[in-house]
């Protein structure tokens, strides 16, 4: 029975550390520009394969395979910001449009990576062999190195956010985009910065969960998903919530798979995060945002 | 010119170009491509009532059509429904689906309506895919929802044995019927009482919630009666294809979808319409590059959003206000 409760413990949280980078980018675009990057899925895709790209065609060393797929995410973030949200910034109605059109940037970047790579699924080079031993239960390095990883990169954030002059813009436009403006933040360059970040974090959690599965042009729309529940159960735009929310449903995820099978796991996770939106209808986190009409 | 009075002309002229163009281009092909338009057409005419008109940003519709196409077969496969009946039970059951989909989402703001209703469609899909347990094994092992292979052998309309050379231009037919009505129901939507609710809610919300409009109320009115009519074109889907499969969950279709009514102009009446022309359209003639299709298809959405943001319609309407100002202008110098 420890040996289970280890294994679903370990598996949960490696699931809910790749979850958690996934969606603390999302989680930071929507809560500074109020927009919902549908194209993330795609971008996750695409440092999982710019990194095997790095290592395997060009020979390039795992750490520096590992930044040049953050760079390139992060440009691909950059201009996402360029194409789409600058333009749409300016006309009304900008939660609906953006949300259309990075569906239609995603569905680009998904296919042009199809078009690349072919549709067969293609190993991550970037894996740590070996495992370890805890009460009779197998746990892959693997599994150990993007929980390290995963809680390297949201202390980096954390600091990031708490500690500079960038975080606190960030935090500045995030909690009031007009008083940002007023005080002298450039908020043009925040919601910049912000997408480049999201594009960066999304090819950690790409390279690491192609890491575990493999790489398929379209395995970016189920952690996608994923991390749009998370966001969802948090309260959209929270970023500590996420993390909390992250884990709590790798854990969730990975018990409900023991118990019920892989099938059910999804549709009871969607359960949970329906019945925590009627009873609590701004996420968990949170905070119900008063709309003066 | 009224507004009502010009939406009936062109329907009109809309319903009689439709009801030629099987006599004059007999080919099957071109009648075939058609019906399968006037299906799609349904769904977008519909979905763009709700999220055009009724502001849900709901991405379930293609789950509600999946409803009514699933309900559909399964009765006639397991009860041996007559399809006549079970079509319109296809639609029924889309409203109670959409129903129990909109109590649970509709109370939340947009951005979390758009992911639940995501992600309602995406466990529907999964569920019925990873399903392996052989619920009949007449005919081979099937699960209860027909798993990856789909439902098929549930019985037709009857217009395959009454005209068995031409059952396809019958289809054309019956498919072109729903559209009109589900047309006219969209225009009597948008005109009447229940668009004029939601005009009021965008205009001034405060005002018209202190008259008693219930955004939730009308919200979910407009989001049940259109998953009926989304129901039958899905119980019509699986009539004319004789199968249904869990390939109407794809996103690829949700984007083509989702792309006509962007183009066509959300919100408008004929917007959704004249969208599902033209895609369908260019979707012919870019056949022999259809490697590049979702490329193209996302390019066209994403352009569109950011370029002309009202599609098409939106884009004559402004031509056609430039155009009265200037003559107005051009009075008052007089």
């Amino acid at each position: 029975m420890t040996d289970v409760l280890i294994q679903i413990v370990a598996s949960g949280l490696t699931l809910g550390a790749m979850y958690a980078v996934a969606t603390v980018g999302l989680s930071l675009v929507y809560g500074s520009l109020n927009m919902l990057n549908m194209a993330h899925g795609a971008v996750l895709t695409l440092g999982g394969y710019v990194c095997y790209a790095a290592m395997t065609l060009a020979g390039l060393p795992a750490v520096l395979a590992f930044a040049v797929a953050a760079a390139v995410c992060a440009a691909a973030g950059l201009a996402i910001y360029f194409a789409a949200a600058l333009p749409l910034l300016r006309s009304g109605n900008f939660e609906t449009n953006i949300f259309i059109a990075t569906i239609g940037i995603g569905s680009v970047i998904e296919n042009l990576m199809l078009k690349t790579f072919g549709p067969y699924p293609i190993p991550q080079p970037l894996a740590v062999p070996g495992h370890l031993i805890v009460g009779g239960v197998h746990i892959p390095y693997q599994n150990l190195f993007i929980l390290g990883v995963a809680l390297a990169l949201m202390a980096a954030v954390a600091v990031l956010l708490q500690r500079t002059r960038t975080g606190r813009a960030i935090r500045a436009t995030s909690m009031n985009r007009d008083a940002a403006q007023l005080m002298g933040v450039r908020v043009g360059k925040v919601y910049a910065q912000v997408l480049a970040l999201s594009g960066a974090l999304a090819a950690v959690s790409g390279i690491m969960i192609s890491s575990i599965a493999t790489l398929t042009p379209v395995m970016g729309g189920d952690p996608m998903l994923k991390a749009f529940i998370v966001c969802v159960v948090a309260g959209l735009g929270n970023v500590y919530g996420a993390v909390v929310a992250a884990i709590l449903l790798g854990l969730i995820e990975a018990g409900t798979q023991y118990v019920f099978g892989v099938r059910w796991s999804f549709a009871i996770l969607l359960l949970i995060v329906i019945v925590v939106l009627i009873w609590r209808p701004y996420g968990l986190f949170g905070r119900q945002q008063v709309v003066r009409l | 010119m009224s507004p009502v009075r010009r939406d009936i002309l062109i329907g009109l002229a809309f319903l009689i170009a439709a009801i030629a163009l099987p006599l004059l281009v007999p080919g099957r092909y071109i009648v075939t491509q058609s019906t399968l338009l006037f299906v799609w057409a349904i769904v977008v005419v519909q979905w763009n009532l709700v999220l055009g008109v009724g502001g849900i940003f709901s991405l379930a519709q293609m789950a509600l059509f999946a409803a009514g196409a699933y309900a559909t077969a399964m009765l006639g496969f397991y009860w041996k429904w007559p399809m006549l009946l079970a079509i319109p039970a296809g639609g029924v059951v889309a409203i109670v689906v959409s129903l129990v989909v909109g109590l649970a989402c509709l109370r939340l703001k947009g951005p979390y309506v758009a992911l639940l209703t995501l992600a309602v469609a995406q466990v529907m899909y999964v569920l019925i895919v990873n399903d392996t347990d052989c619920f009949t094994t007449t005919g081979g092992c099937m699960p209860l929802f027909g798993g990856v292979r789909g439902i098929g052998q549930f019985g037709d309309i009857g217009l395959r044995a009454l005209f068995p050379s031409k059952w396809y231009v019958a289809h054309y037919y019956v498919a072109l019927a729903l559209l009109a009505v589900a047309i006219a129901f969209s225009v009597v939507v948008i005109r009447g009482p229940l668009g004029l609710a939601f005009r009021a809610l965008r205009d001034n919300p405060g005002y018209a919630m202190s008259r008693g409009i219930s955004r939730f109320k009308y919200q979910l009115w407009i989001f049940g009666v259109s998953a009926f009519f989304t129901g039958i074109a899905g119980g019509f889907y699986a009539v004319h294809f004789r199968v249904v499969g869990p390939s109407v969950f794809s996103f690829q279709l949700l984007l083509f979808l989702i792309a006509m009514i962007v183009v066509g102009g959300l919100g408008s009446i004929w917007g959704p319409l004249l969208g599902a022309v033209l895609l369908m359209f260019a979707d012919e003639a870019m056949k022999e590059f259809s490697d590049y299709r979702n490329i193209g298809l996302g390019l066209l959405l994403a352009v569109f959003v950011i370029a002309w943001p009202n599609g098409i319609v939106g884009w004559i309407d402004t031509l056609r206000q430039r155009r009265r100002a200037r003559k107005a202008a051009a009075e008052l110098s007089r």
